[in-house]
C-alpha cells in the first residue's frame, strides 16, 4: 500500500512539472496562437540561469529561482518581439519555423558557455519527510505545493485583475478585444512574460531531482504538447489536468509496467485519448 | 465631427472602398444603406483603425485617425459595434460589460456610474449579469455588445448591422434603443440592410455599392426616394 502512494507523490511531481511547462505553452497557443516549440528552450534556460545564480553568485536557491523566472522572463518577451511580432502577418508555418530556430539557438548559446556535460542544481532542500512509513523528499513536497500555489495565483491574476481579463478576452475574442481598445501588443509581451516565468520556476523546481544540461527541454516540450492536445490546445484546465494525468500514467506505468517504457506512456496515451475524443479532454476556449 | 476624405482601403489587388468622402455632424444618426458586401463593414473597421486605408483620411474632431492604433482610437471616443457582435462568450455579461469600459479603467466611479446608465438602457441584462455572455438569445447578445461599447463611453459610436439575425420584435426595440442612445447625447452611425427601420430613426443616409457611396439625402428625400425605394425597401 505504501508503494502505492509513494507513486501518487511521484505522479503529483511530475504532474505538477508538466503542468506548470504546459500552462505556458497553452496560454501562448491560446491567445496568440503560436506553437511555441521553443518553449522547451526557455525552461533549459531557466535551469541554467539557476544553476550560474546558484553555483557562480552564490545567491539563495530562492533568490535564483526569482532571479531565473525574470532573466528567462525578458528572453521570452525578446523572443515574441524581435521574432513572433514581426512574423504575426506571415503564414502560420513561419511561426513554427521561427520558434525551432529560437531552440536551436538557445541550446547552442547554453552550449557555448556552458558545455554540453550534465550538471547537478543543489537544492537547500534536501531531507526527507517519513509520515508513517510514507516516504516523500522535501524537493518533491516543494514542487508539488509551488505547483499548487502558482496555478492559484495564475487563476487570480487571470480572473481578478484587468489585466488579466485582457489576456482572457483576447483567448477569446481577438476582434472583441480590439473593438473595446485592449492594446494587442501587451496582452502579447505579457502573455510569454508568463509563460517564460513558469517555465523557469518549473525548471528550478525540477533540477534539483534531475540534470541540467542544453538537451533537457526536449522531452519535456514534446510532453507539453501531448498535454495541451489532450486537454485541448489553449485551456488552462486542460493544461493542468492533462499534466496530471501524463504525471501519474508514467509514474504508475514506470513502476507497474517497466520505468524503460515510461516515455512511451504518455505518447500512448495521447494515440488513446485522441481517438475516443479527438478535440481534447476539454474543448478549445473553456477558460 | 467625423470627415472622411477619398478614402481608398485595399485588400491585395481588390478595392473595396473606392475614393468614399462622407461625414457624420455632433448629434446626428446618420445611417449607412448597402447590400452584403457592399463594403459597409470594411468603411468602419477603416474608421476604426482595423483596416488601414491605402489612401486618404479620416479625421475625427479634426484629428487624423488613419495611422493610429485600435485602442487609441477607442481611447479618442471612436468605438465600434461589430457585425456578428465579437463578445466574449466564456466570460460573464458583466465582465464583458466592464472590459467595455478597459480603456477607462482607472476612473472607476465613472465607470460604474455608467454601467448604471446601460443598465437602465437595457434593463434585462441585469437579471443576466453573471450568466456567460455566449448562453445568451441574439437579442440580448446584440445589446450586451451595444451595452460594451457604450462602456467605452464614445462620442461617435458606429454599430454594423445590429438587427441582422433577430427577431422581427426584437428589431423594432433594438431601433428604438438606437434612436434614444442618440436622443441622450451619442452620435451615431449605422450601417443597415434593414432599410426602412433605419431611415425611420434617421437624420441623414448614404448608401454604398460596390466600395463607392452612390447616394446622400436627408431623412425624407431618401423615404421618398423611387430608386431607394425600389433597391433597399421593396415597396
Amino acid at each position: 500500500m505504501n508503494l502505492f502512494f509513494q507513486q501518487i507523490i511521484n505522479g503529483l511531481t511530475l504532474g505538477s512539472i508538466y503542468g506548470l511547462v504546459a500552462l505556458g505553452l497553452t496560454l501562448v497557443y491560446g491567445i496568440l496562437h503560436i506553437p511555441n516549440f521553443a518553449h522547451g528552450a526557455l525552461y533549459m534556460v531557466g535551469a541554467f540561469m539557476s544553476y550560474f545564480l546558484m553555483m557562480d553568485l552564490g545567491v539563495h536557491y530562492w533568490v535564483a529561482m526569482a532571479g531565473s523566472a525574470a532573466i528567462v522572463a525578458i528572453l521570452a518577451v525578446l523572443c515574441e518581439r524581435l521574432v513572433f511580432h514581426p512574423l504575426r502577418n506571415s503564414p502560420p508555418i513561419h511561426d513554427k519555423i521561427a520558434a525551432i530556430g529560437i531552440l536551436l539557438f538557445l541550446e547552442a548559446l547554453v552550449q557555448m558557455f556552458w558545455g554540453a556535460d550534465f550538471r547537478r542544481l543543489s537544492s537547500p532542500f534536501t531531507g526527507i519527510l517519513n509520515f508513517d512509513g510514507l516516504i516523500i523528499p522535501e524537493q518533491r513536497l516543494l514542487i508539488i505545493v509551488g505547483a499548487f500555489v502558482l496555478v492559484a495565483a495564475l487563476q487570480l491574476f487571470l480572473r481578478k485583475t484587468m489585466i488579466g481579463a485582457t489576456i482572457i478576452a483576447m483567448a477569446q475574442s481577438r476582434d472583441g478585444a480590439f473593438l473595446v481598445g485592449i492594446d494587442a501588443n501587451r496582452v502579447a509581451m505579457m502573455t510569454f512574460a508568463i509563460s517564460g516565468v513558469l517555465a523557469a520556476i518549473a525548471a528550478t523546481l525540477y533540477a534539483p531531482i534531475n540534470l541540467v544540461y542544453p538537451a533537457m527541454g526536449h522531452l519535456v516540450i514534446m510532453k507539453a504538447f501531448v498535454i495541451i492536445i489532450l486537454g485541448g490546445m489553449g485551456s488552462i484546465p486542460g493544461a493542468i489536468a492533462g499534466g496530471m494525468i501524463i504525471g501519474f500514467a508514467e509514474a504508475f506505468g514506470g513502476f507497474y509496467i517497466s520505468t524503460a517504457y515510461k516515455d512511451i506512456i504518455a505518447f500512448g496515451l495521447l494515440v488513446v485519448i485522441l481517438s475516443v475524443r479527438p478535440q481534447g479532454l476539454f474543448a478549445k476556449g473553456a477558460h | 465631427m467625423l470627415q472622411l476624405k477619398n478614402v481608398d482601403v485595399c485588400y491585395g489587388s481588390f478595392k473595396a472602398l473606392n475614393n468614399i468622402s462622407m461625414t457624420v455632424d455632433t448629434g446626428e444618426l446618420v445611417v449607412l444603406l448597402g447590400a452584403n458586401g457592399a463594403g459597409k463593414s470594411s468603411l468602419f473597421n477603416a474608421i476604426s483603425g482595423l483596416n488601414k486605408p491605402s489612401a486618404g483620411d479620416v479625421e475625427f474632431e479634426d484629428r487624423r485617425l488613419n495611422g493610429l492604433k485600435p485602442n487609441a482610437i477607442v481611447s479618442g471616443g471612436v468605438v465600434q459595434c461589430a457585425e456578428g457582435r465579437k463578445l466574449f462568450p466564456h466570460m460573464s455579461v458583466l465582465q464583458n460589460l466592464m472590459l467595455g469600459a478597459y480603456v477607462h479603467r482607472r476612473d472607476r466611479a465613472g465607470n460604474k456610474q455608467r454601467l448604471n446608465e446601460v443598465l437602465e438602457l437595457f434593463p434585462i441584462l441585469e437579471d443576466k449579469a453573471q450568466q456567460p455572455a455566449g448562453s445568451l438569445s441574439g437579442g440580448q447578445q446584440q445589446m450586451v455588445a451595444i451595452g460594451r461599447a457604450m462602456m467605452s463611453r464614445p462620442r461617435l459610436l458606429m454599430l454594423d448591422e445590429p438587427s441582422l439575425g433577430l427577431a422581427p420584435l426584437v428589431v423594432k426595440q433594438m431601433f428604438e434603443i438606437i434612436k434614444q442612445i442618440n436622443s441622450l447625447g451619442t452620435t451615431v452611425l449605422l450601417a443597415e440592410q434593414n432599410a426602412f427601420a433605419a431611415l425611420k430613426i434617421a437624420d441623414r443616409a448614404y448608401v454604398m455599392e460596390n466600395g463607392q457611396l452612390v447616394m446622400e439625402g436627408d431623412q425624407e428625400t431618401m423615404l421618398g426616394n423611387e430608386q431607394v425605394r425600389r433597391a433597399y425597401i421593396g415597396a
